[in-house]
């Protein structure tokens, strides 16, 4: 099926590239290309006489015709499928059948600007995945299910709740605020992958089952022709397409069980209170302890549910030699975990190419989205989710949170006595309470435009236009219902926007072999993009009607709005050389001029390039059974500057009188680009006839200018400003491993083991600066998520005990050990991890097929925010464990004289041993974590065709599959994979937040149960 | 096909000539810049944030108050080293710091003497207030887009707030029919009338030179400056609603517990998790059988469930008693969401007036002052003429100008100057001595590491100023972990 769908894909490759039908030589010899698999005709095989550039391709119906002397040795190839070559000899007729061969999948990859090249001769780093391989991971949101798949890719949820974003960074993080997630392309236009009010990333949008593979481009050589976004690299996604033949439906639907995965301990022990003293007033959990007649409610597992999912997906396509069409529909909804989350996407997309005239061709589409999720658990702008579930009080029943009637049924009410205000007064409700009666909802519609206009005018020349357009709006609020405790007479907060990025490329391409064995391919293009945003927020305080929960009830001098415009223009112009010396060498140069409106109009012009070649030294020898190829690039991408930098602004005073006072942020008519330099060094290995792949990349990139957006000194007389100063290095590596260990009869696996490292340094910050900490990754000031001078970047600083010169605790006078003040941001941490491994595994028996995933990660530091807190509100399990124990502290005392002897004093763990020392220290906090985990498992069963031929259908499947369902971790905590504040969440200044848990919702476990149908 | 090699350069030309579009970088729903007018109203209601942000800490200082907890970091044990954010800060350099500089340029291009006057009279007052929590703090360096100023002393800040107290008289003096006008609308503190703004820069002058008039003979000075602005005095109070519906209406002090801008959560009153000191009620007790207690008690809390008048030991919790037992500090003259905030009392300017003749030998001035200090704070928090004369005539007021001592005027200063950030420098001032302030003890709860060393001094933002400047905190001593308990230099020198 896969192979076939290729067809279009081919087709046009096949016509520029191969198609050179070269004067006759010899006799013409004609055949058929089929598949051994279900001896299908396969159109768009490319039948090239070997060492010469003389090919043609398959005809729809497989057949092909080439001149060809006796001596001639024909290679046929088709993606996906084994090569195979024939000596031409006395034959006029060489009829050939092709093999699946999972290994050679991707020889021709999707690059930059959607152009398809031999992956041969490509300079660079790039990794190709299957949209089966994704699929069978079974995740909701495309980033998630890249897991493991890409080699030096670090993907970070932010939790178990679906309107939650997940980060995805590619060899590190080379800014040092804003956003360092890839460039996101579908189809060949720029998608948003934002997260705006900390939602979902708008990737989340698109429909896994429509993608037909994903192209990464990891480093700045591979993404110097996308220009300015790409200095994080890019994920290029390609949607499948109908294919020529008769028309195919096929529909599936899967349901999932969602359980709740690992979760924090708490203490049984101590009831709510302060100083062992009982205090029904407060959520504090530092009373005395429980007593024998007292209840205990595990509320983590009370709250907590199971969720269910269902998911439908239907694709219908078709066509013949001069159109062909997919159309497709999705619709995923559910529960969660979290009580009353749910969330709903209705997908439809709807594609189609029509050869206009022989060398004209136009491809469009379009994509409508509505996802719809509400969540019942809100954080902040540093996260902080379930710490309310985490940290309530076990002597209340978490469910126990209203009155049949729907009336809130607190705790505990005390009632400040100030006459018609309740303003003051206080009150414990469970949590349960805002979860089910104040959840967020994030409503988007979506519509992506795609249309692409492709001129062949000969066969060495090839001009498109790309006209695309990616149109979403967001709705996105929340209210506080009356009688919520602090907002007694009830909020809201609503935000809608309109987001709009249009992007046109115009790109000729011109590809020409001359003196026998040269090949050269130039291409060259402008770009345009422009992107604007209306925003309008309202909020308002104090519903005059309780039951209605609208602004319309409010009075106006309680309604807040405001209103946003950003708008960005760029425009490009780039060329791309490449001169290939038989399938032995290549050269390359790109260069790129990007305009951008974002900087100031002295700087918005700026011009980079890139170097790459590459040696396929297994060529020069005569064994076929090996391919090997080394490769080295040398490449250079700007970045712009955020919109509306380069002035201040004031903005409306919203207090008594009106009038206007200054906008935190500064403005800054200096700014200039960032540039991102990076050296890429590869080598690509294929033996036993392909069945072991291997591919090794060493990179070292140095981001430098850095465009920070971050607080800056108050005495500046601004609070925010944006300018240039740092620098970062990221180096490390990338092994691809594939193979085929086990082929033997019907049983086939495969195997892919991604293995990576990045090593990155802060190598200079502005100014003065030691550290730089990241806006919403201090929950606690102990430590912080921050990146400190010549650190790894996503650092975390904070104190540590005062130590002697053996690295001994030194232990005070009154029996505690002593924080050393003198430096209470030291480097304590690094979230990083050292190594990963995404270890993929697909076997085949008869009609059985197992894929599974396991992700292994060793190292990076986890800063258990969570952990602090708990212990703080003293609900931690390590606090009923500890609490008023009697201990020594295994340390040393100074004797006052240089010398130091052990200590010996007994001292008891009270409350102000955990407010003031314990919890005071931050490396208490940081924890190296290692963990092995099940990304999923997924079995399938296709039916054998004479039961289904009986019900009419073609191909029946069943699958069971289940996601994350094993963890082995050392964590303390709940699920180790945490990002607490998300990709961009709120604009967090810092590089990203990832290993920072701070009330995460752990991962669900999820299982599942498909069948899919094919017509 | 060649035509495509003609086409490609004309394209490229097109995109040249596209350089106009890129000029979109101004933000079309936000302006640059406002006529003076609409800038003071910012300025003046963002000074009142920032006195409230540097009372909300100081009042627990200043031993008003205490927490119902006993384990409080900053208000229990002075601990202010796991704060992530120090409010006063910003609400000096930016808030109001900025806005005023945005004024004083924007006046003289209007040619607006009287604004740009009440500007550097409002930038003088945000200096000395915050110099008074701070310290050492950059002035020469400041607002040049340098991220790492030198700090200038306390000594040169006190300069530049005189300086700038000076020109913006002199401003206001020289303001003619070409200014602005400057009415109700845009000065919400005068309503225009620039004399009272002349004779409230006196006034902050003569808070200023009692800081230091004991260790540079200035009372003379500070008479005279109380003297100039008592002859021409309205009180300068920050008015909030009258019937408050949203935060930025609201008092900081006030129930709705006000929170307009968005800050580090710290910055919010705990009043509902507040209760008196046992120090401040029993200024409060009068135990007379025509009175039991201050009348002002009534005017400045409310009572608690239990109608009990009690105070809590500084930084000991509530040590087994309920929060019932106590007052309720909301609903007070300075507490409610419709409180005016004060930028400054006349009763201040009496006690100063008092203390200054007093420390010079006149006690007859003194005790005028003194006791007018004490009927004008009684008047003003509508406390009945009786009660007022009951306690007037109570051995809590000294009788004749023989026996007054220091620690009646400044225990009637501290009473007069409930939750203002001004009774903390009083007290620092004197070094907590009992001398001035009766009663005092050290809180039994604080930092044990602060070895009985007073709280001296609130710590610099560390989330900027410890990051952008490490080696000006560094050479200060910033960094060190009682860097609070360091005395400023107008405290370490005062000789009191």
């Amino acid at each position: 099926m896969i192979k076939q769908i290729r067809y279009c894909l081919l087709w046009v490759v096949c016509f520029l590239l191969v198609h050179f039908q070269s004067a006759a030589q010899g006799t013409t010899v004609s055949g058929t290309v089929t598949a051994t698999s279900d001896n299908s005709a396969l159109p768009g095989v490319s039948v090239v006489v070997k060492g010469t550039s003389r090919g043609t391709a398959t005809d729809p119906n497989g057949a092909y015709q080439i001149q060809a002397s006796p001596e001639d040795v024909l290679v046929f190839r088709f993606i996906g499928m084994k090569p195979v070559e024939r000596t031409v000899g006395d034959a006029t007729t060489i009829d050939v059948a092709l093999e699946d061969d999972a290994q050679s999948l991707g020889e021709v990859v999707v690059t930059a600007l959607g152009i398809e090249r031999d992956r041969r001769t490509l300079t660079y780093s790039i990794q190709n995945i299957q949209g089966e391989d994704l699929r069978s991971s079974n995740q909701a949101n495309i980033v998630n299910s890249l897991q493991g798949q890409i080699a030096g890719a670090q993907i970070s949820s932010s939790g178990g709740s679906p309107g939650l974003p997940s980060e995805i960074v590619l060899r590190g993080v080379s800014s040092l605020t804003g956003d360092n997630q890839p460039l996101i392309i579908v189809d060949g236009i720029r998608v948003s992958n934002a997260s705006t009010n900390g939602t979902v990333n708008r990737l989340a949008d698109f429909n896994p089952e429509d993608v037909d593979n994903i192209t990464v481009l990891k480093g700045a050589a591979a993404s110097a022709l996308y220009g300015i976004d790409a200095a994080s690299g890019a994920i290029i996604i390609t949607t499948k397409k109908g294919k020529a033949g008769k028309m195919a439906i096929n529909a599936s639907v899967r349901s999932f069980v969602e359980t709740v995965g690992r979760l924090p301990e708490q203490q049984k022990l101590y009831t709510s209170g302060f100083g062992g003293i009982y205090d029904p007033s407060t959520t504090s959990n530092w009373g005395r302890k429980f007593r024998s007649d007292e209840l205990i409610y595990d509320n983590p597992s009370r709250f907590f549910q199971t969720g269910v999912v269902n998911d439908v997906n239907f694709n219908v396509n078709g066509g013949t030699e001069n159109y062909n069409y997919y159309v497709s529909g999705n619709y995923r909804g559910g529960t969660a975990t979290i009580p009353n989350t749910e969330s709903e996407r209705l997908s439809l997309l709807i594609k189609g190419s029509a050869k206009l005239s022989k060398k004209l061709e136009l491809t469009t589409s379009a994509n409508y989205i509505d996802n719809t999720i509400q969540e019942g658990l809100i954080g902040s702008g540093s996260g902080g989710w379930a710490n309310s579930i985490y940290r309530y009080p076990l002597r209340y029943d978490i469910r126990n949170y209203q009155y049949p009637n729907g009336a809130p049924n607190y705790e505990y009410y005390y009632d400040n006595q100030t006459p018609d205000v309740a303003i003051d007064d206080v009150a414990i409700i469970s949590p349960m309470w805002n979860v089910m009666r104040n959840p967020r909802n994030t409503q988007t519609r979506r519509i992506v435009l795609n249309g692409l206009l492709n001129y062949n005018p000969t066969e060495w020349l090839n001009v498109s236009y790309r006209l695309g357009q990616d149109y979403y709006n967001q709705d996105y609020g929340y209210v506080y219902i009356p009688g919520t405790p602090g907002s007694w007479e009830g909020r809201l907060y609503e935000s809608k926007g309109n987001f709009v990025n249009t992007t046109s490329i115009l790109n000729t391409t011109i590809s020409k072999s001359f003196l026998n064995d040269f090949h050269a391919t130039v291409i060259l293009g402008t770009s345009q993009e422009y992107y604007e945003a209306q925003t309008n927020a309202i909020s308002g305080e104090r519903f005059q009607n309780p039951d209605i929960h609208s602004v319309n009830v409010i009075e106006p001098i309680n309604i807040v709005t405001s209103e946003g415009n950003p708008r960005r223009r760029r425009y490009a112009a780039y060329g791309d050389f490449k001169l290939e010396y038989k399938n032995l060498v290549s050269l390359n140069y790109t260069g790129r001029n990007d305009w951008s409106s974002t900087l100031p109009r002295d700087n918005r012009s700026f011009y980079y390039s890139s170097y790459g070649a590459s040696f396929a030294f297994s060529e020069l020898l005569p064994s076929q059974s090996w391919y090997g190829k080394l490769r080295a690039s040398y490449a250079q991408v700007g970045k712009d500057a955020p919109i509306y930098s380069t002035d201040a602004n004031l903005i409306k005073y919203p207090g008594i009188g009106g009038g206007f006072v200054k906008d935190a942020t500064a403005g800054n008519p200096n700014l200039k680009p960032e540039t991102t330099t990076e050296k890429e060094l590869g080598a690509e290995f294929r033996f036993f006839d392909s069945r072991l792949s291997i591919d090794a990349t060493l990179y070292d990139a140095m981001s430098e200018d850095q465009i920070i957006r971050a607080r800056v000194p108050l005495t500046t007389g601004y609070v925010i400003q944006t300018f240039n100063a740092g620098s970062i290095r990221n180096k490390g590596f990338e092994i691809s491993i594939g193979g085929t260990p086990v082929q033997v009869g019907d049983f086939s696996w495969n195997v892919t083991l991604n293995t990576w490292k990045n090593k990155s340094r802060m190598l200079e910050l502005p100014d003065q600066v030691r550290v730089f900490p990241y806006t919403f990754g201090q929950p606690y000031s102990s430590a912080i998520a921050a990146s400190a001078l010549d650190q790894p970047v996503l650092g975390i600083v904070g104190t540590d005990y005062l130590r002697n010169e053996d690295g001994y605790m030194v232990i005070g006078e009154n029996g505690y050990p002593v924080i050393n003040s003198a430096d209470r941001q030291q480097y304590i941490g690094n979230r990083e991890p050292k190594l990963n491994f995404g270890f993929l595994n697909r076997m085949n028996y008869k009609s059985l097929s197992l894929s599974f995933l396991w992700d292994f990660r060793f190292g990076g530091d986890v800063y258990n925010a969570t952990r602090l807190g708990m212990i703080s509100n003293g609900i931690s399990e390590d606090v009923g464990q500890w609490r008023d124990r009697e201990f020594v502290f295994n340390g040393v005392v100074d004797n006052g004289d240089g010398s130091y002897s052990k200590n010996t004093k007994t001292v008891v763990l009270d409350y102000n041993y955990f407010a003031t020392n314990y919890t005071a220290v931050g490396t208490n906090f940081v924890e190296r974590v290692n963990w092995a985990r099940l990304r999923h498992v997924t079995l399938n069963y296709t039916l054998p065709s004479h039961l289904t031929s009986l019900a009419k259908v073609g191909k029946v499947g069943l699958e069971l599959s289940a996601q994350n369902p094993l963890l082995f971790t050392n964590y303390s905590g709940g699920d180790p994979e945490v990002n607490s504040a998300g990709p961009n969440a709120g604009g967090a200044e810092g590089g990203s937040t990832m290993g920072v848990d701070f009330g995460a919702i752990p991962l669900a476990k999820s299982y599942s149960f498909g069948i899919t149908v094919g017509f | 096909m060649k035509r495509i090699f003609y086409i490609l350069p004309v394209l490229l030309m097109a995109l040249m000539s596209c350089e106009d579009k890129l000029d979109i970088n101004t933000n079309p729903v936000q302006p640059v810049t406002t006529s003076a007018n609409l800038m003071l109203p910012g300025i003046q209601g963002n000074m009142a944030y920032h006195i409230y942000s540097h009372a909300r800490f100081s009042s627990y200082h200043s031993m008003y108050l205490t927490s119902r907890y006993g384990t409080r970091a900053i208000e229990d044990r002075w601990d202010y080293n796991q704060i992530t954010r120090l409010g006063a800060w910003r609400w000096h350099y930016f808030d109001v710091g900025s806005n005023a500089i945005g004024l004083i340029d924007r006046a003289e291009l209007e040619n607006s003497a009287n604004y740009m006057g009440v500007a550097k009279i409002m930038l003088g007052f945000s200096y000395l207030t915050a110099t008074s929590s701070f310290g050492e703090m950059p002035v020469k360096e400041a607002y040049t887009g340098d991220f790492s100023p030198l700090y200038d002393t306390q000594e040169y800040v006190y300069e530049e707030v005189a300086r700038l107290l000076d020109e913006g008289i002199a401003d206001i003096e020289r303001s003619g029919a070409e200014a602005r006008t400057m009415n109700a609308a845009s000065d919400l503190i005068y309503q225009g009338d620039l004399g009272k703004w002349v004779a409230f820069a006196n006034g902050l002058k003569a808070r200023m030179y009692l800081h230091t008039a004991s260790f540079n003979n200035g009372y003379d000075n500070v008479l005279n400056h109380v003297n100039l602005a008592l002859n021409n005095w309205r009180d300068p109070i920050y008015n909030y609603s009258s019937n408050p519906q949203r935060d930025w209406e609201r008092n900081m002090w006030g129930p709705a517990k006000a929170s307009p801008q968005w800050n580090f959560a710290d910055v919010v009153n705990m009043l509902d998790n507040t209760v008196p000191t046992t120090f401040f009620m029993n200024y409060l007790i009068v135990n007379e059988p025509n009175i039991k207690r201050d009348p002002r008690v009534y005017k400045l809390m409310t009572p608690g469930k239990n109608n009990v008048y009690q105070g809590a030991v500084v930084s000991r919790g509530l040590e087994g008693k309920v929060m019932d037992d106590f007052p309720n500090l909301y609903n007070g003259y300075w507490t409610s969401d419709n409180s005016p905030l004060p930028y400054m009392l006349k009763e201040e300017l009496l006690f100063i007036k008092a203390e200054a003749a007093f420390h010079k030998g006149d006690k007859g001035t003194a005790f005028e002052a003194y006791r007018e200090g004490i009927t004008t704070n009684m008047q003003r928090l509508n406390v009945p003429q009786d009660s007022l004369n009951n306690y007037m005539a109570s051995p809590k007021v000294k009788k004749t100008a023989a026996e007054l001592q220091i620690s009646d005027i400044m225990t009637q200063k501290y009473i007069a100057l409930y939750l203002q950030p001004e009774a903390w420098v009083d007290m620092r001032r004197y070094q907590y001595q009992a001398t001035a302030y009766p009663g005092i003890e050290y809180p039994s709860n604080v930092l044990p590491e602060f070895a009985g060393r007073w709280i001296q001094r609130l710590p610099y933002d560390p989330q900027t100023e410890y990051i952008y400047n490490p080696q000006e905190v560094a050479r200060l001593g910033a960094t060190a972990r009682d860097w609070v308990t360091k005395p400023m230099w107008v405290f370490e020198n005062s000789s009191l």
